[in-house]
């Protein structure tokens, strides 16, 4: 029986086919899915932020970009997944409000994406699409039995989208 | 800080000056739209981040979030939440009719934050005035889209310090009839650093 497993804030899962993995209503929130094609298992995350505090322990792997993409790796190269099989997507690090910025100056959404891109560029894993930026929200949806991540918005330019 | 050392007393007189300033806010709104505003008590929460989005009803549910920085003495963030047609209903009295568009014009926009404004506004005076602090809001920034999507900018910004939030929620509602329900949320969520501020100007008061 297929499953459709959601994945919170801050939380990373990773399941077979059949199963679906959802995560809803991002903002500048990152979904980070990784999926590989032959043993048909793939993972999800929803991020807050680029990377922890130098120093820091963190107990949550799944809040972090930098710490997720580590997990899911890890977790999908025990079932059996290759690391050169791998298909990363994005999905969120949109701008949702006009003239709202963080301490720092810069936009979350942005940095969460580009942290994503060059982390998997580093370990050599394949990102083969995204759906990213914008100012609007998205519900992520990874569907273990085709690879496919379906895209829902409220606001954006298409309310469905396949990547 | 720690949110489980918050006692049970600290609690209690949160939930105390939340219900004044938020019934100095609902009055300011009550002149504003001609209408009495009824609150529900207050809640006082620590909640984890990832369960924040739930609070406000599910994080795919549409909802109009007006978004403020408290500023001054004390630092946080505050949102105020409107289910989509509770955001109408407020534009209709403020605006008279309109017809129900896909997107909020600049018009029915700047009203909504002006209306977050003027919330904010008596809700900190008030605040401020019982705690002997200065807190101000910011400027108002305005989204229509999912709630998970409307308040995770807050939850990336205490995700920097932790994994959990305290939060103080207020629920009010218009006393119109039938078919004219207003409903809203008030959200605060003092940053991690500010929590032991507003506690200190809580011993003056309790």
């Amino acid at each position: 029986m297929s499953e459709r497993r959601r994945v919170g804030i801050s939380e990373l899962h990773v399941a077979h086919a059949p199963d679906t993995l959802v995560t809803y209503g991002l903002g500048s929130c990152l979904s980070i899915t990784l999926y590989d094609p032959l043993i048909r298992c793939g993972g999800m995350a929803h991020t807050l932020l680029p990377a922890p505090r130098p120093g820091r322990g963190e107990a949550r792997p799944g809040k972090f970009v930098a710490t997720a993409v580590q997990g899911l790796l890890a977790e999908l190269l025990a079932l059996g997944a290759r690391r050169e099989r791998l298909q990363a997507k994005l999905v969120g690090g949109a701008n949702m409000f006009e003239n709202l910025l963080t301490p720092n100056g810069d936009l979350i959404g942005e940095r969460n994406t580009e942290t994503a891109r060059e982390i998997l560029g580093g370990l050599g894993i394949a990102l083969v699409a995204e759906d990213v930026g914008g100012n609007y929200g998205r519900t992520a949806e990874l569907v273990l039995n085709s690879g496919e991540v379906r895209v829902k918005s409220v606001r954006g330019p298409s309310k469905f989208l396949i990547l | 800080m720690s949110f489980a050392h918050l006692t049970d007393a600290q609690r209690d007189a949160l939930r105390e000056i939340s219900n004044i300033g938020m019934g100095h806010a609902a009055g300011a709104l009550s002149r504003l739209l001609g209408e009495t505003i009824l609150l529900k008590v207050p809640r006082v929460s620590v909640a984890d981040l990832g369960q924040v989005p739930e609070l406000l009803g599910g994080p795919e549910q549409e909802v109009v979030g007006v978004s403020l920085r408290m500023h001054g003495d004390a630092q946080g963030s505050m949102l105020l939440i409107f289910p989509c047609a509770s955001a109408l209903q407020l534009l209709e009295s403020l605006l008279g009719p309109r017809s129900v568009e896909e997107d909020l014009d600049e018009m029915a926009a700047s009203t909504l934050k002006e209306v977050g404004n003027i919330l904010a506004s008596a809700y900190l005076s008030t605040l401020g005035g019982m705690l002997r602090l200065s807190l101000l809001p910011s400027v108002p920034a305005l989204a229509r889209d999912m709630a998970g999507a409307v308040v995770d900018h807050i939850l990336i910004d205490l995700g920097r310090a932790g994994d959990e939030a305290l939060m103080l929620e207020t629920e009010f509602h218009s006393r119109a009839g039938e078919g004219r329900l207003l409903k809203g949320h008030f959200f605060l969520l003092p940053d991690p650093d500010s929590i032991q501020t507003l506690l200190r100007g809580l011993g003056g008061v309790v």
